[in-house]
C-alpha cells in the first residue's frame, strides 16, 4: 500500500537510523531504529493496528503525535502503547491489540 | 442562573436520530445516541456526561471528542456550545501508567543535563 | 523540588521565543516540551512563510525550527524533551512527567506554549484506518519519510488543508480532490492555486457521505450540501481512495490553564476554550502567561511573536526589566504583529465575506470556489501587465501580509509600498533581467516569469516548481492551466536550480504564444498521465 519517500523535493534523502528487525504478529519487518513503530509498520503497508473492545472495529493511525491513541498496540508484551511516538529497537515484538489483549477475539 | 443549570425547564422528549449510531467517543466507544439519550436522562453538564458514559474518560482523555460532545449537548439543551463549561482538567493532563505516577523522582537534576 | 525563574510549557514556536527573549534577560529559564524533538510544528512546514524580513518571510518553516533552536541554545535555554506537565497547581507548582519518573518544579512566572488540537468530523466509516488528521499526514511525510496514503482525498480547504495537499504532491501522493463544506476556499488563494493548478479539483459545499471499507478506507463519498448542511440527493460523487485527510480546524490546548484555575472562555473567534488575557499574554493569574495558538489560533509566524511578547512581560513581571524597557521591546513587536494581522485573512476579518481587495478590485470568484483565478479575471489585477521581452507576472490576488518579492527585485520590477497587505504591482517601465529571484521568493508560488512573443511565434512561462523527478531540459510535455486542465503541448527549455532558490526550481516551458497568459504548470507526458 504506502511506501518510503526516497527523495523529497525540499527535504532531499532523509537521514535515517540503521535497519533493524521487528516482529508483527510474529512475522519479521524490517524498519528503522528510532522511527516511530507506526511508521515502520506504514511503510510496510500495515493499516491496522488495534480491534476495539465493544464493537471489535479495526483502527489505525489518526494523529501521528501521540494525542489520540488509536494507534495502540502491544509491544513487548506490554498493551496500551502508542506506537506513533514509540521509537523502534531491533528485536522489538509487537502485536494487534484486540480489546487490551493480543489473543483475537475469537480466542478470548 | 444560566440556562444549562435551570433544570426545570422542559428540553423536550428524546426523539431518535438517523445517525444515532455514529461513533464520537474512539476510545470508549460511545454514540451519538448515547449523548443524547443521557441528557434527556437528566445529564446536562459535560462532566455528568463524562461520569454517566464514560465518553472522553478513555486512553486519550477527550482529545478527539470533547468538542463533538460538546456540539451535541447544547444541540439537545437548545443552547450554544459556548454555554456548556468544559469538563474539569485535573492531572494528569496525558494518560500515565499507576506506577509512574506513585513514582516520585528523588532528584530531579540529572533531567536537565 | 526545584525552582525555577521561568518555566515554559510547550518547545514549539512561541514557547521557544518566550524564552530566548526571557533568557536574555538574564531569567533562568526551562521549556519542557512533551515530544521527543522541540520545535512543535515548526518542523513540519516545509513551504516558505509568508510576511516581511522580521517575519522571516520566505523562509522555510523547518529552517525558522532550527534557527530558534539555535538561538535558543545561544541563550542559555534549557529544553526539556520527553517531558509531559501534566499539572499546574497553585504557586506556579508544576509536575512534569519525565521517563518512568514524576518531578516537581516551582516557577516565579509560567508561560503556557500548549498550542493546539486538530478539530475533527463525524461521517460513517470515520474511524476506519485510513482516515487521519492533516497534522497526521504532514507527521508521516514530513518528519518520517513515509507517505500517508497514495490516493488522497483532503476534507477542508483552510491553509492547513491546502499546504498539506500540497505537502502530499511533493511527496508522490495523488490527491484526487479538495473538498469543503463551507462555499468559499477558506485559505489563501495563492495556496489553493498552487494545488489546483497541478489538477487537483476543488469540491466547494460539499462534505463526506460516508468512508467505505471494511478493515480500512477503499473509498469515499461525497455530496453537495445546501445553506442548512443537507446532502442533496443526486449530487454524490465518489472516489476510490486508500486515505482520506481531516483539514477541519484546530482548538486551543488550554486544559492545563483551566486546571491552575485561570479565567476561561469559549471564543469562536479565537478557536474555542482560551484564557482570558491581554494583548501580552498576561492571564487573570498574576505570573502566568500565555502565548501562541494556546490563547487563539493563528499561526506559526504570530506564535513567534507572542512569545517574544511573552518573554518580555514575564521578564518585567520579575524585575529583570523595567516598565520603560518592557514598553519600548513591546511597541517595537507590536507593529510586527499588527503587520501579520492585517489583510483578508486577518483574524478582524474572520467570517466575514470580503468581495473587494483593498484596492477596490473584485475578488476573484474563481478562486474563492474552484481553487484557480479564471483566464477572464486575472487580467484585473496590477501583478499582471504586458510588455516585451521577459517580465514578471505576479498572480496575487488577495490582501495578505507579504513582499519579499518587493525585497528581491533589485530592479525595482515589482512594487508593493509600505502596506505590507497591498497587492504586488509589475512594474510596465523597469527592466526585467530574469533573474528568477521574484518566482523563487514568492511564498505563494504565484509568479511567473513570461516572454509572451518570442518573435517565431512562441512565448516562454517560467514557473517555480517543487516536485521530484525535476524535467530535464528538452523533456516534452503538457502545459496546464490554472485550472489543472490541459491547454497545450510545451517543451522544457531551462531548469535552474540556485541555492539562492532554495529548492524551489524555476522551469521554464515552450508554448505557443496564444497560450502565454494560460499555461501555469507542466506536466510530464506519461503512459499513465494519458489514461
Amino acid at each position: 500500500m504506502s511506501e518510503r519517500i526516497e527523495e523529497h523535493p525540499i527535504l532531499g534523502v532523509q537521514k535515517k537510523g540503521k535497519t533493524v528487525k521487528f516482529t508483527m504478529d510474529g512475522k519479521e519487518i524490517e524498519g528503522y531504529e528510532g522511527e516511530p513503530i507506526a511508521a515502520a509498520l506504514k511503510a510496510a503497508g500495515l493499516m491496522v493496528h488495534r480491534y476495539t473492545q465493544k464493537e471489535h472495529k479495526p483502527r489505525g493511525i489518526f494523529c501521528a503525535i501521540g494525542r489520540c491513541t488509536d494507534c495502540v498496540m502491544i509491544v513487548d508484551g506490554v498493551p496500551n502503547i502508542r506506537t506513533c511516538i514509540t521509537p523502534l529497537k531491533d528485536g522489538m515484538t509487537v502485536q494487534t491489540q484486540y480489546g487490551v489483549s493480543g489473543i483475537p477475539f475469537e480466542d478470548q | 442562573m444560566n440556562s444549562v443549570n435551570d433544570r426545570s425547564r422542559d428540553i423536550g422528549p428524546f426523539v431518535p436520530g438517523a445517525d444515532d449510531d455514529m461513533l464520537i467517543c474512539r476510545c470508549e466507544e460511545i454514540t451519538k445516541g448515547e449523548i443524547r439519550q443521557a441528557v434527556h436522562d437528566g445529564m446536562w453538564t459535560i462532566t455528568e456526561i463524562r461520569r454517566y458514559l464514560r465518553a472522553g474518560m478513555g486512553l486519550c482523555q477527550g482529545q478527539t471528542c470533547s468538542r463533538l460532545v460538546k456540539g451535541i449537548v447544547a444541540r439537545e439543551l437548545g443552547v450554544s456550545p459556548a454555554e456548556l463549561e468544559p469538563a474539569t482538567s485535573r492531572v494528569p493532563m496525558r494518560p500515565i501508567e499507576m506506577h509512574v505516577f506513585a513514582n516520585e523522582a528523588r532528584e530531579v537534576d540529572q533531567h536537565e543535563s | 523540588m526545584k525552582r525555577y525563574d521561568l518555566i515554559i510549557v510547550g518547545a514549539g514556536p512561541s514557547g521557544l521565543s518566550a524564552a530566548i527573549e526571557a533568557a536574555k534577560k538574564g531569567l533562568d529559564v526551562v521549556v519542557f516540551d512533551e515530544n521527543e524533538k522541540p520545535g512543535g510544528q515548526l518542523f513540519k512546514q516545509i513551504h516558505k512563510f509568508f510576511g516581511s524580513k522580521e517575519h522571516r518571510a520566505k523562509v522555510r518553516g523547518f529552517v525558522i525550527g532550527q534557527q530558534l533552536l539555535d538561538e535558543a541554545d545561544e541563550a542559555g535555554v534549557k529544553v526539556v524533551l520527553n517531558a509531559t506537565v501534566i499539572g499546574l497547581y497553585q504557586d506556579k507548582e508544576v509536575v512534569v512527567r519525565i521517563g518512568e519518573e514524576i518531578c516537581h518544579y516551582k516557577a516565579d512566572a509560567v508561560v503556557i506554549a500548549t498550542g493546539a488540537a486538530e478539530n475533527m468530523v463525524t461521517f460513517p466509516g470515520w474511524t476506519l484506518p485510513g482516515v487521519i488528521g492533516a497534522g497526521a499526514a504532514q507527521t508521516m511525510m514530513n518528519l518520517h519519510g513515509v507517505k500517508p496514503g497514495k490516493r488522497i482525498l483532503m476534507l477542508g480547504s483552510g491553509n492547513v488543508g491546502l499546504v498539506v495537499s500540497f505537502q502530499l504532491l511533493q511527496s508522490g501522493c495523488e490527491v484526487v480532490a479538495l473538498v469543503d463544506a463551507a462555499p468559499r476556499v477558506g485559505g489563501y488563494g495563492v495556496h489553493a492555486a498552487k494545488v489546483a493548478r497541478t489538477g487537483v479539483l476543488f469540491y466547494l459545499s460539499h462534505t463526506i457521505v460516508s468512508a467505505e471499507g471494511d478493515e480500512c478506507v477503499t473509498g469515499v463519498t461525497i455530496a453537495e450540501i445546501d445553506d442548512k448542511f443537507n446532502f442533496i440527493p443526486g449530487t454524490e460523487k465518489h472516489f476510490d481512495v486508500d486515505t482520506i485527510c481531516l483539514a477541519v480546524g484546530l482548538s486551543p490546548m488550554s486544559q492545563l490553564l483551566k486546571m491552575a484555575g485561570a479565567k476561561m472562555e469559549d471564543n469562536p473567534k479565537r478557536g474555542g476554550q482560551v484564557p482570558i488575557c491581554d494583548e501580552y499574554g498576561r492571564t487573570s493569574i498574576p505570573g502566568v502567561f500565555v502565548a501562541g495558538d494556546v490563547s487563539g489560533i493563528e499561526e506559526a509566524s504570530s506564535a513567534m511573536i507572542e512569545g517574544r511578547m511573552a518573554g518580555i512581560v514575564a521578564a518585567e513581571y520579575l524585575g529583570y526589566i523595567d516598565d520603560k524597557v518592557m514598553e519600548t521591546e513591546l511597541a517595537g513587536l507590536d507593529k510586527a504583529l499588527d503587520g501579520l494581522r492585517q489583510g483578508m485573512f486577518a483574524p478582524k476579518n474572520r467570517g466575514k465575506s470580503i468581495e473587494k481587495t483593498e484596492e477596490g478590485i473584485d475578488i476573484s470568484q474563481n478562486l474563492l470556489k474552484k481553487g484557480f483565478v479564471g483566464d477572464d479575471e486575472i487580467e484585473r489585477f496590477p501583478g499582471v501587465t504586458h510588455r516585451k521581452g521577459i517580465h514578471p507576472v505576479i498572480e496575487c490576488t488577495q490582501n495578505i501580509p507579504c513582499n519579499p518579492c518587493q525585497d528581491v527585485c533589485g530592479k525595482k520590477c515589482i512594487s508593493i509600498g509600505d502596506n505590507i497587505t497591498s497587492l504586488p504591482i509589475a512594474v510596465t517601465d523597469s527592466e526585467c533581467v530574469n533573474c528568477g529571484m521574484c518566482v523563487a521568493s514568492c511564498s505563494g508560488q504565484a509568479i511567473f516569469l513570461v516572454d509572451e512573443d518570442c518573435g517565431d511565434g512562441s512565448a516562454t512561462v517560467t514557473l517555480p516548481y517543487e516536485f521530484l523527478p525535476l524535467p530535464a531540459e528538452g523533456t516534452k510535455g503538457i502545459a496546464l492551466g490554472r485550472n489543472g486542465q490541459e491547454v497545450c503541448e510545451a517543451t522544457v527549455v531551462s531548469v535552474k536550480s540556485l541555492k539562492a532558490f532554495d529548492k524551489t526550481n524555476l522551469l521554464t516551458m515552450r508554448v505557443p504564444k496564444e497560450y502565454a497568459m494560460k499555461a501555469r504548470f507542466f506536466r510530464v507526458k506519461t503512459e499513465e498521465a494519458a489514461v
